[in-house]
């Protein structure tokens, strides 16, 4: 049969990359005070990365700081005790870095990037951040005007962005996974100096971070310089765990977003997931994959090629808790939501019911595989993964095991895992048009 | 999706992404080289690269033509829908073959067409070259156009234009090209509109494709784990045959900057909760001699995070959640853009801000250490722009499509190291619109209608009316 060449082929192909990173390259220690560093040495470009990884996103707020995290994200930019307003980012970037961050409903997560002869600069000034970050009310100020700015340019330009939020609203009515990351407007004006100093000292402990340091870079000069520059910083008391688990779902939930520009509606089917760090976990990316990944993927071929959607996709969240997996179309003109909601339904029942093929399964196992290379293809996709690995999947050792666990899975796998999760009582349907029928 | 970030700023060297590469060098070294490649000319006129790359074993290949949007005429769309077309099957593979050939392994196949080059790109294992270069070289040189599927893209294109319009940030550059350029080819929209994408046959797409698609117009760029010499006999037997017809095409003008005067573009979005503007003017072209010095004076201006227009409008005011400024070139000229959004109410405020900024070019000028932390900047930036075969393949098909010399890329140190203030201040002058600007905004026209009075005489757009044009 043909797919067993194919497989063949990438296989074969790929086993030198599979040694271009293997785990034993990669090093870790752990300061006293619990700030854990993994280090890759990689010597192809003359730069390295630091991408610092904090356990706290949108899951840790509560009503009244929903949104808290994420503008303390920003607020770690705006000035500690040795580097004032703005000096952070000015010095950084004299000496050829530049930085981003992002925060999600579990992490937030700082990135710099800089020429490797930087390395030290880029440690004095993360270390002084976490050691003695200074929250300056006039800065408090002004950014709150950006992060609105930031919330409304999202409901602006992307429907997708003001389905979800919705969606997630219904779809979760206890846990913090209810609200979007970016929080609700009236808590972005209201939060207060004493909710950012809490915020700081509840999370920011160098014991509830993991650094990654990838580069063009020595491991033992990296470790010299994280324990001269972090090493001073103390522990503290780990923050509270989350309490609350959400009640289980016992039936199929609706929402509807009325915005007036919309051309043609927008359809999310978001069904009940476990967590990132469970056994079912690489069986159900398959499944978002063969669904919604490339030309031959089953949504493409069933909605985009049949004319009743423009653009399909499968994603899903990757968290501590329990969370979603989406599966969205975009309606072709003149097709109602209802018609395109009939034959997504349609295409997840035929996957229940009849299962996978080995063939189509193993294009899976190519493109996952595939992609799996592409992401370790540099120094910031490598530093990604581990960190990724290490905080969600609890070892980043679990990385260099994620081709053997796509291998072993079988047809039936998938058939279970998709009668499993894709149920009808654990769905929340969202619809986004110009207005309601 | 559910991620939310500091910060969307895209540094202005993004757009050096043509224009330089680096060799592996060690980590002190300030020794940026183009990677060693071999360019072979066949006798049909189409050129080969070929850059070899151990690291992974994946090869990168592209094929990229001189045909664009600039050739549409009065058929807008019709180079971008040729360029999707090709991926619907050749002669010998229907569209179901050729996309389960390239998906059963992992490769990646994708087209598109832009304002003056065509790419079909790939991306595969090293071990499904024998497969999968072929079935390249058919996609490129016997394109079947099947009308049933010709049929299907054309709505699907149709459809998406309609939905580009719901979001200012899609469609926002398009108007201010469009603006700038008004009837000449440079000033048509790429994807065309949902007039004349409806009117496009299948008797125009071949026809467009018999006419643009010639070797002599193209060129095979492969960058990844291969070997040259067997790379070059395989891509000389795969691509031999293929001839090009009549007499070579003609370069024809394809417009300038219309800044003869201040004026406003207003596209009324009646839903709209804030206003994206883009201001600026004429800018310059891809392979201007000034090309790399501009990049390192227009990061000041907006181009990184702690530049100017970010500073003034995020940082210092909270405005907006991000403000930069580029210059998007093209073959033969270019244009320069600031560009931003704010909530409606701020709109006056935005405005006023980002064009005081900007002046200071002139009344302030840039100092010397500000000048010396953007060398190092694009510097220091640079090494991660080109650390992958794809990375390095959409250099070379870029410098092929832009008439751009590997000189501009070798230079590259000297000419940013040697930038000092005073020439900063030549540069500023020669190149930065200072006066008669262009301004562009997508927002609720009632509620900033009497705001955009006062940046020129104004045009009013509906958002909702097809095409780019008044």
């Amino acid at each position: 049969m043909k797919w067993k060449v194919l497989a063949a082929s990438v296989l074969l192909g790929l086993s030198s990359a599979a040694h271009a990173v293997t785990a034993s390259e990669v090093q870790t220690f752990t300061l006293a005070n619990g700030m854990k560093f993994i280090v890759l040495e990689s010597h192809t470009i003359p730069n390295a990365n630091m991408y610092t990884f904090w356990k706290v996103g949108s899951r840790n707020e509560a009503p009244g700081i929903t949104g808290l995290s994420h503008f303390f994200e920003h607020m770690m930019f705006n000035g500690s005790k040795n580097f004032g307003p703005k000096a952070f980012d000015r010095t950084m970037e004299a000496k050829g870095g530049s930085n981003n961050a992002y925060t999600s409903n579990d992490l937030t997560v700082y990135q710099d990037w800089f020429p490797a002869s930087s390395l030290e600069t880029i440690f004095t000034l993360e270390s002084d951040r976490i050691a003695h970050l200074s929250i300056d009310p006039k800065m408090v100020a002004s950014e709150r005007g950006v992060v609105l700015s930031e919330r409304s340019t999202g409901l602006e330009n992307s429907n997708m962005r003001m389905l979800h939020e919705e969606i997630n609203g219904v779809a979760f009515r206890a846990h913090p996974y209810s609200w979007s990351v970016i929080g609700n407007e009236s808590d972005i004006k209201a939060w207060t100096q004493e909710d950012l100093q809490r915020y700081f000292n509840t999370y920011y402990a160098p014991n509830n971070a993991v650094a990654v340091i990838v580069g063009d870079v020595k491991a033992d000069a990296v470790k010299k310089l994280a324990t001269r520059y972090f090493g001073t910083i103390p522990a503290r008391a780990l923050p509270p765990a989350v309490r609350t688990v959400e009640p289980e779902q016992k039936g199929e939930r609706r929402v509807f977003v009325a915005k007036e520009s919309a051309t043609s509606a927008n359809l999310v089917f978001a069904y009940k997931i476990p967590q990132a760090n469970h056994a079912d976990y690489y069986a159900l990316e398959v499944l978002q994959t063969l669904l919604g990944d490339g030309k031959t993927s089953r949504l493409y071929r069933a909605l985009v090629e049949q004319q009743l959607a423009t653009q399909v996709s499968a994603s899903s969240m990757e968290g501590f808790d329990p969370g979603l997996m989406y599966i969205s179309a975009v309606a072709a003109a003149n097709v109602t939501p209802a018609q395109l909601e009939q034959a997504m339904l349609a295409a997840l029942n035929d996957l229940v019911q009849n299962g996978v093929t080995a063939e189509e399964l193993q294009k899976v196992k190519n493109q996952k595989l595939l992609n799996y290379y592409r992401a370790l293809e540099t120094i910031n996709g490598k530093a990604q993964q581990l960190g990724n690995y290490e905080v969600l999947f609890g070892d980043y050792k679990k990385l260099f095991e994620v081709p053997a666990a796509y291998e072993r899975l079988t047809p039936a796998d998938i058939q279970t895992v998709a009668a499993r999760y894709l149920k009808k009582s654990q769905r929340t349907v969202g619809v986004l048009a110009a207005r309601e029928d | 999706m559910h991620h939310t970030t500091k910060h969307t700023l895209r540094p202005a060297v993004a757009a050096l992404a043509g224009a330089l590469a680096l060799a592996a060098a060690s980590a002190h070294s300030a020794e940026f080289r183009l990677p060693q490649f071999e360019t072979v000319k066949l006798p049909s006129g189409l050129t080969l690269y070929l850059m070899e790359r151990h690291e992974v074993p994946l090869i990168s290949v592209r094929a990229v033509i001189k045909a664009g949007a600039v050739q549409d005429g009065a058929q807008a769309g019709l180079s971008n829908l040729t360029g999707d077309a090709l991926l619907l099957g050749s002669r010998s593979h229907s569209k179901a073959e050729i996309d389960q050939a390239f998906d059963f392994r992992g490769a990646r196949l994708a087209g598109g067409a832009g304002t003056e080059s065509s790419t079909v790109q790939a991306n595969f294992a090293k071990l499904d070259s024998a497969t999968l270069l072929p079935l390249f070289a058919e996609i490129i040189q016997q394109p079947g156009f099947d009308a049933a599927e010709l049929a299907k893209l054309r709505t699907r294109k149709v459809n998406g234009l309609k939905q580009a319009k719901e979001s200012p940030r899609n469609v926002v550059n398009q108007y201010y090209r469009a603006m700038l350029f008004g009837a000449t080819p440079y000033g048509q929209p790429a994807g065309g509109t949902v007039q004349s994408v409806t009117a496009l046959t299948q008797q125009d797409v071949q026809q467009y494709y018999q006419r643009y698609y010639r070797p002599d117009n193209a060129a095979i760029i492969v960058v990844g784990d291969f070997d040259t010499a067997a790379m070059r006999a395989q891509l000389a037997s795969l691509f031999g045959g293929w001839q090009a017809s009549g007499p070579a095409l003609p370069a024809p003008d394809y417009g300038k900057v219309q800044a003869d005067r201040a004026r406003v573009w207003l596209v009324n979005k009646p839903d709209a909760i804030e206003t994206t503007f883009i201001i600026g003017g004429v800018g310059i072209a891809r392979n201007d001699p000034d090309y790399v010095p501009l990049q390192v004076l227009n990061t000041i201006v907006g181009g990184r995070f702690t530049s100017w227009l970010n500073d003034e409008l995020r940082v210092n005011s909270g405005l907006t959640y991000g403000a930069r400024s580029e210059f998007a070139t093209l073959s033969q000229t270019g244009t320069f853009a600031m560009s931003s959004f704010t909530a409606l109410p701020k709109t006056a405020a935005a405005l006023e801000l980002a064009n005081q900024t900007y002046q200071r070019l002139w009344t302030k000028g840039i100092d010397a250490a500000t000048l010396e932390s953007a060398k190092a900047y694009v510097k220091g930036q640079f090494p991660p722009r080109y650390e992958t075969g794809e990375q390095l393949a959409g250099l070379l098909g870029d410098m092929y499509a832009s008439n751009v010399g590997r000189e501009q890329i070798d230079n590259f140190m000297r000419d940013v190291d040697s930038l000092t203030p005073q020439r900063a201040k030549q540069l500023v002058d020669a190149h930065f619109p200072r006066l008669k600007l262009q301004t562009l905004l997508i927002g609720k026209a009632d509620a900033i209608r009497a705001t955009a009075a006062s940046y020129g005489e104004v045009t009013e757009l509906q958002i909702s009316a097809d095409g780019f044009q008044p």
